[in-house]
Protein backbone atom coordinates (compact mmCIF):
# COMPACT_ATOMS: atom_id res chain seq x y z
CA UNK A 1 0.00 0.00 0.00
CA UNK A 2 1.49 3.22 -0.79
CA UNK A 3 0.36 6.55 1.66
CA UNK A 4 2.02 10.01 1.74
CA UNK A 5 0.99 10.83 5.56
CA UNK A 6 2.71 14.22 5.05
CA UNK A 7 1.41 15.55 2.50
CA UNK A 8 -0.78 13.35 -0.20
CA UNK A 9 2.46 13.37 -2.78
CA UNK A 10 1.42 10.99 -5.70
CA UNK A 11 3.15 9.82 -8.91
CA UNK A 12 1.11 11.50 -11.22
CA UNK A 13 2.84 11.46 -14.10
CA UNK A 14 2.24 7.94 -14.31
CA UNK A 15 -0.96 7.35 -12.77
CA UNK A 16 -2.61 10.53 -13.36
CA UNK A 17 -4.43 12.78 -11.01
CA UNK A 18 -5.05 10.78 -7.79
CA UNK A 19 -8.53 9.76 -6.41
CA UNK A 20 -10.25 11.72 -3.88
CA UNK A 21 -9.32 9.22 -0.71
CA UNK A 22 -5.52 8.84 -1.31
CA UNK A 23 -5.91 12.61 -0.70
CA UNK A 24 -7.92 12.39 2.60
CA UNK A 25 -7.20 12.83 6.12
CA UNK A 26 -8.75 9.71 7.00
CA UNK A 27 -6.26 7.51 4.92
CA UNK A 28 -3.47 9.42 5.34
CA UNK A 29 -4.27 9.23 9.23
CA UNK A 30 -5.09 5.65 9.59
CA UNK A 31 -3.48 3.75 6.54
CA UNK A 32 -0.17 3.29 8.50
CA UNK A 33 -1.53 2.56 11.58
CA UNK A 34 -4.16 0.15 10.65
CA UNK A 35 -3.87 -0.65 6.94
CA UNK A 36 -5.90 -3.76 7.26
CA UNK A 37 -8.88 -2.00 8.68
CA UNK A 38 -8.76 0.40 5.86
CA UNK A 39 -8.38 -2.29 2.91
CA UNK A 40 -11.69 -3.59 4.90
CA UNK A 41 -13.26 -0.75 3.67
CA UNK A 42 -11.96 -0.89 -0.14
CA UNK A 43 -13.67 -4.63 -0.28
CA UNK A 44 -10.27 -6.04 0.62
CA UNK A 45 -9.75 -8.62 2.90
CA UNK A 46 -5.88 -9.52 3.90
CA UNK A 47 -5.39 -13.05 5.42
CA UNK A 48 -3.68 -13.56 8.65
CA UNK A 49 0.07 -14.63 6.85
CA UNK A 50 -0.09 -12.18 4.71
CA UNK A 51 2.19 -9.07 5.15
CA UNK A 52 1.36 -5.88 5.38
CA UNK A 53 4.02 -3.49 3.59
CA UNK A 54 3.07 0.46 3.85
CA UNK A 55 4.85 2.97 1.42
CA UNK A 56 7.38 1.97 -1.29
CA UNK A 57 8.66 -1.99 -1.22
CA UNK A 58 12.56 -1.36 -1.23
CA UNK A 59 12.53 -5.55 -2.31
CA UNK A 60 10.33 -5.77 -4.91
CA UNK A 61 9.87 -2.39 -6.48
CA UNK A 62 7.39 -1.73 -8.82
CA UNK A 63 6.87 -5.11 -9.67
CA UNK A 64 4.48 -5.94 -6.95
CA UNK A 65 1.14 -5.27 -8.57
CA UNK A 66 2.36 -7.71 -11.68
CA UNK A 67 3.02 -10.66 -9.37
CA UNK A 68 -1.23 -10.98 -9.71
CA UNK A 69 -1.96 -9.42 -12.42
CA UNK A 70 -3.90 -11.00 -15.26
CA UNK A 71 -2.12 -13.04 -17.29
CA UNK A 72 0.25 -13.08 -15.11
CA UNK A 73 3.67 -10.82 -14.84
CA UNK A 74 4.96 -11.62 -18.23
CA UNK A 75 1.65 -10.37 -19.36
CA UNK A 76 2.54 -7.02 -17.41
CA UNK A 77 4.83 -4.50 -18.44
CA UNK A 78 4.81 -1.02 -16.89
CA UNK A 79 4.17 0.64 -20.46
CA UNK A 80 0.81 -1.32 -19.93
CA UNK A 81 -0.36 -0.08 -16.45
CA UNK A 82 -2.85 2.14 -17.34
CA UNK A 83 -4.54 -0.34 -19.41
CA UNK A 84 -4.51 -3.48 -17.07
CA UNK A 85 -4.33 -1.63 -13.42
CA UNK A 86 -7.21 0.81 -11.70
CA UNK A 87 -5.28 3.16 -9.33
CA UNK A 88 -6.21 0.88 -6.53
CA UNK A 89 -4.07 -1.72 -7.52
CA UNK A 90 -1.56 0.58 -8.36
CA UNK A 91 -1.69 2.62 -4.77
CA UNK A 92 -2.34 -0.98 -3.58
CA UNK A 93 -5.60 -0.69 -1.91
CA UNK A 94 -7.45 -3.30 -4.40
CA UNK A 95 -6.21 -6.14 -6.19
CA UNK A 96 -4.96 -5.81 -10.57
CA UNK A 97 -7.64 -6.44 -12.90
CA UNK A 98 -8.16 -5.38 -16.11
CA UNK A 99 -9.96 -2.26 -16.62
CA UNK A 100 -13.22 -2.68 -16.85
CA UNK A 101 -13.55 -6.20 -15.71
CA UNK A 102 -15.16 -7.17 -12.51
CA UNK B 1 6.36 18.44 17.25
CA UNK B 2 6.23 19.47 13.22
CA UNK B 3 2.88 20.60 12.16
CA UNK B 4 -0.75 19.64 11.19
CA UNK B 5 0.22 18.33 8.14
CA UNK B 6 1.64 15.48 10.43
CA UNK B 7 -1.08 13.17 11.06
CA UNK B 8 0.20 9.83 9.85
CA UNK B 9 -1.29 7.23 12.94
CA UNK B 10 -3.76 10.32 14.24
CA UNK B 11 -6.87 8.63 15.86
CA UNK B 12 -10.64 9.89 15.03
CA UNK B 13 -10.61 10.74 11.32
CA UNK B 14 -13.43 8.30 10.61
CA UNK B 15 -13.75 5.84 7.57
CA UNK B 16 -12.37 5.69 4.22
CA UNK B 17 -14.48 6.80 1.71
CA UNK B 18 -13.74 4.60 -1.67
CA UNK B 19 -15.60 6.47 -4.94
CA UNK B 20 -15.86 4.37 -8.14
CA UNK B 21 -13.03 4.25 -10.17
CA UNK B 22 -14.72 6.23 -13.25
CA UNK B 23 -15.46 8.74 -10.70
CA UNK B 24 -14.17 12.47 -12.29
CA UNK B 25 -10.52 13.31 -10.62
CA UNK B 26 -11.76 16.55 -10.06
CA UNK B 27 -15.07 16.79 -7.99
CA UNK B 28 -15.24 20.53 -9.08
CA UNK B 29 -13.64 22.96 -12.36
CA UNK B 30 -11.74 25.22 -9.84
CA UNK B 31 -9.60 22.62 -8.99
CA UNK B 32 -8.15 21.61 -12.45
CA UNK B 33 -7.85 25.69 -12.32
CA UNK B 34 -6.24 25.60 -9.30
CA UNK B 35 -3.70 22.38 -10.24
CA UNK B 36 -3.02 24.70 -13.49
CA UNK B 37 -2.70 27.78 -11.57
CA UNK B 38 -0.01 26.17 -8.91
CA UNK B 39 2.01 24.12 -11.88
CA UNK B 40 1.95 27.23 -13.75
CA UNK B 41 3.65 29.41 -10.98
CA UNK B 42 6.07 26.63 -9.98
CA UNK B 43 7.32 26.95 -13.42
CA UNK B 44 8.37 30.82 -12.52
CA UNK B 45 11.04 29.46 -10.90
CA UNK B 46 10.99 31.26 -7.80
CA UNK B 47 10.93 27.87 -5.54
CA UNK B 48 11.21 24.48 -5.31
CA UNK B 49 9.05 21.93 -4.02
CA UNK B 50 10.14 21.63 -0.65
CA UNK B 51 9.32 25.01 -0.75
CA UNK B 52 6.01 24.75 -1.72
CA UNK B 53 5.04 21.84 0.40
CA UNK B 54 6.17 23.60 3.96
CA UNK B 55 4.14 26.28 2.36
CA UNK B 56 0.92 24.23 2.50
CA UNK B 57 1.93 22.78 5.94
CA UNK B 58 2.60 26.16 7.94
CA UNK B 59 -0.59 27.19 7.13
CA UNK B 60 -2.77 28.16 10.33
CA UNK B 61 -3.76 24.25 11.53
CA UNK B 62 -7.43 25.89 12.11
CA UNK B 63 -7.09 27.03 7.70
CA UNK B 64 -5.48 23.61 7.03
CA UNK B 65 -8.41 21.71 8.44
CA UNK B 66 -11.29 23.52 7.16
CA UNK B 67 -9.51 23.83 3.64
CA UNK B 68 -10.64 21.26 1.00
CA UNK B 69 -7.63 19.69 -0.73
CA UNK B 70 -7.31 22.35 -3.75
CA UNK B 71 -7.95 25.23 -0.98
CA UNK B 72 -4.74 24.60 0.77
CA UNK B 73 -3.17 24.63 -2.59
CA UNK B 74 -4.55 27.96 -3.56
CA UNK B 75 -3.42 29.38 0.26
CA UNK B 76 0.23 28.07 -0.01
CA UNK B 77 0.60 29.27 -3.70
CA UNK B 78 -1.16 32.68 -2.43
CA UNK B 79 1.48 32.88 0.16
CA UNK B 80 4.61 31.88 -1.79
CA UNK B 81 3.49 34.77 -4.63
CA UNK B 82 4.18 37.26 -1.64
CA UNK B 83 7.07 36.37 0.00
CA UNK B 84 8.84 35.76 -3.05
CA UNK B 85 7.65 39.46 -4.11
CA UNK B 86 5.80 37.45 -7.78
CA UNK B 87 2.82 39.62 -6.35
CA UNK B 88 1.89 41.74 -3.96
CA UNK B 89 -1.22 41.58 -1.60
CA UNK B 90 -2.44 44.21 -3.92
CA UNK B 91 -2.05 42.40 -6.92
CA UNK B 92 -4.39 39.46 -4.88
CA UNK B 93 -7.04 41.85 -4.04
CA UNK B 94 -6.78 43.01 -7.65
CA UNK B 95 -5.93 46.61 -6.65
CA UNK B 96 -2.19 45.71 -8.61
CA UNK B 97 -1.05 47.98 -11.40
CA UNK B 98 -1.59 46.52 -14.58
CA UNK B 99 1.38 45.96 -17.04
CA UNK B 100 3.53 43.77 -17.96
CA UNK B 101 5.22 41.72 -15.04
CA UNK B 102 9.06 41.18 -14.97
CA UNK B 103 8.81 37.20 -15.02
CA UNK B 104 6.67 37.34 -18.48
CA UNK B 105 9.10 35.92 -20.29
CA UNK B 106 9.43 32.80 -18.30
CA UNK B 107 5.32 31.89 -19.19
CA UNK B 108 4.27 28.44 -19.42
CA UNK B 109 2.34 28.18 -22.61
CA UNK B 110 0.18 25.49 -22.97
CA UNK B 111 2.35 24.21 -26.04
CA UNK B 112 5.53 23.49 -23.48
CA UNK B 113 3.44 22.22 -20.61
CA UNK B 114 3.74 18.58 -21.30
CA UNK B 115 7.32 18.35 -21.99
CA UNK B 116 7.63 20.40 -18.93
CA UNK B 117 5.43 17.52 -16.77
CA UNK B 118 7.77 15.11 -18.63
CA UNK B 119 10.92 16.33 -17.37
CA UNK B 120 9.68 16.78 -13.79
CA UNK B 121 11.84 17.67 -11.19
CA UNK B 122 14.32 15.19 -10.39
CA UNK B 123 16.01 15.49 -6.97
CA UNK B 124 19.07 13.04 -7.14
CA UNK B 125 22.14 14.54 -7.14
CA UNK B 126 26.31 14.00 -6.51
CA UNK B 127 26.80 14.15 -3.23
CA UNK B 128 30.33 14.44 -1.12
CA UNK B 129 28.51 12.89 2.15
CA UNK B 130 29.39 9.36 2.26
CA UNK B 131 26.64 6.87 2.48
CA UNK B 132 26.72 5.61 5.96
CA UNK B 133 24.14 2.37 6.00
CA UNK B 134 23.54 -0.66 3.54
CA UNK B 135 20.74 -2.92 2.53
CA UNK B 136 20.46 -4.81 6.25
CA UNK B 137 22.19 -2.46 8.65
CA UNK B 138 19.95 -1.68 11.54
CA UNK B 139 19.25 1.90 12.22
CA UNK B 140 17.58 4.25 15.04
CA UNK B 141 15.60 7.50 13.35
CA UNK B 142 15.98 10.74 15.46
CA UNK B 143 14.37 10.60 18.78
CA UNK B 144 12.53 13.80 17.79
CA UNK B 145 11.44 14.08 14.10
CA UNK B 146 11.35 18.41 13.44
CA UNK B 147 13.78 20.24 11.41
CA UNK B 148 16.86 20.14 12.47
CA UNK B 149 17.74 23.47 12.10
CA UNK B 150 14.67 25.68 11.43
CA UNK B 151 12.07 25.02 14.36
CA UNK B 152 8.65 24.19 12.79
CA UNK B 153 10.98 23.75 9.32
CA UNK B 154 9.76 21.38 6.81
CA UNK B 155 10.93 17.63 6.79
CA UNK B 156 10.19 14.29 5.91
CA UNK B 157 10.59 12.23 9.19
CA UNK B 158 7.12 11.79 10.60
CA UNK B 159 6.27 12.33 13.97
CA UNK B 160 4.85 8.81 14.29
CA UNK B 161 8.20 7.45 13.04
CA UNK B 162 10.69 9.26 15.60
CA UNK B 163 13.00 7.14 17.44
CA UNK B 164 11.95 4.15 16.04
CA UNK B 165 14.53 1.07 15.40
CA UNK B 166 14.18 -0.37 11.38
CA UNK B 167 16.59 -2.07 9.12
CA UNK B 168 18.04 -0.44 6.02
CA UNK B 169 15.92 -2.36 2.81
CA UNK B 170 18.01 -0.12 -0.10
CA UNK B 171 19.57 2.48 -0.77
CA UNK B 172 18.61 5.13 -3.30
CA UNK B 173 21.43 7.20 -3.94
CA UNK B 174 21.90 10.56 -2.58
CA UNK B 175 19.00 13.21 -3.02
CA UNK B 176 18.35 16.91 -2.19
CA UNK B 177 17.49 17.15 1.52
CA UNK B 178 14.38 19.13 1.73
CA UNK B 179 14.55 20.00 5.41
CA UNK B 180 17.55 22.08 3.71
CA UNK B 181 15.88 23.31 0.76
CA UNK B 182 12.64 24.42 1.94
CA UNK B 183 14.10 26.49 3.62
CA UNK B 184 16.80 28.34 0.99
CA UNK B 185 19.52 26.69 2.73
CA UNK B 186 21.09 24.51 -0.32
CA UNK B 187 20.48 21.53 -1.46
CA UNK B 188 22.77 20.00 0.32
CA UNK B 189 22.17 16.57 -1.06
CA UNK B 190 22.81 13.18 0.90
CA UNK B 191 22.03 9.74 1.03
CA UNK B 192 18.47 8.14 0.78
CA UNK B 193 17.07 4.85 2.34
CA UNK B 194 14.18 2.71 1.83
CA UNK B 195 13.53 1.86 5.69
CA UNK B 196 11.63 -0.83 7.27
CA UNK B 197 10.04 0.26 10.30
CA UNK B 198 7.89 -2.90 12.10
CA UNK B 199 4.53 -2.22 13.26
CA UNK B 200 5.52 -3.09 16.89
CA UNK B 201 8.27 -0.04 16.88
CA UNK B 202 5.06 2.04 16.28
CA UNK B 203 2.34 1.98 17.39
CA UNK B 204 1.29 1.17 21.54
CA UNK B 205 -1.28 -1.55 19.78
CA UNK B 206 -0.56 -2.32 16.35
CA UNK B 207 -3.08 -3.77 14.10
CA UNK B 208 -0.88 -6.83 13.18
CA UNK B 209 2.50 -7.73 14.67
CA UNK B 210 4.06 -9.06 11.23
CA UNK B 211 3.15 -5.44 9.02
CA UNK B 212 5.73 -2.72 8.50
CA UNK B 213 6.12 0.65 7.20
CA UNK B 214 8.53 1.10 4.59
CA UNK B 215 9.56 5.26 4.49
CA UNK B 216 11.99 6.65 2.66
CA UNK B 217 14.55 8.00 4.93
CA UNK B 218 17.38 10.88 4.49
CA UNK B 219 20.81 9.74 6.03
CA UNK B 220 20.84 12.47 8.69
CA UNK B 221 17.28 11.52 9.86
CA UNK B 222 19.01 7.75 11.17
CA UNK B 223 21.35 6.96 13.58
CA UNK B 224 23.32 3.35 13.91
CA UNK B 225 21.44 0.67 16.36
CA UNK B 226 23.30 -2.22 17.64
Amino acid sequence: MVVCTLCSCYPWPLLGIPPGWYKSDAYRARAVREPRAVLAEFGVTLPETARAGLGFDGRDPLSRPARCAPGGPRAWSPMRWPRWSPATAMIGTGLPRERGAS
Amino acid sequence: MTRVHDMGGRFGDGPVRPEPEDALRFAEDWHARALAVTLASGALGQWNIDRSRHAREKLAPQDYARFSYYEKWLAGLADLLVETGVLSTDDLAGAGVDGPHQLADRVLTPENVAAALARGGPADRDSAVPVRFKPGDRVRTRARAGNARVPGGHTRLPTYAQGALGTVLRVHGSHVLPDSAAHGLGEAPEPLYAVALPATALWQAPEHGGDEVVLDLWQSYLDPAP
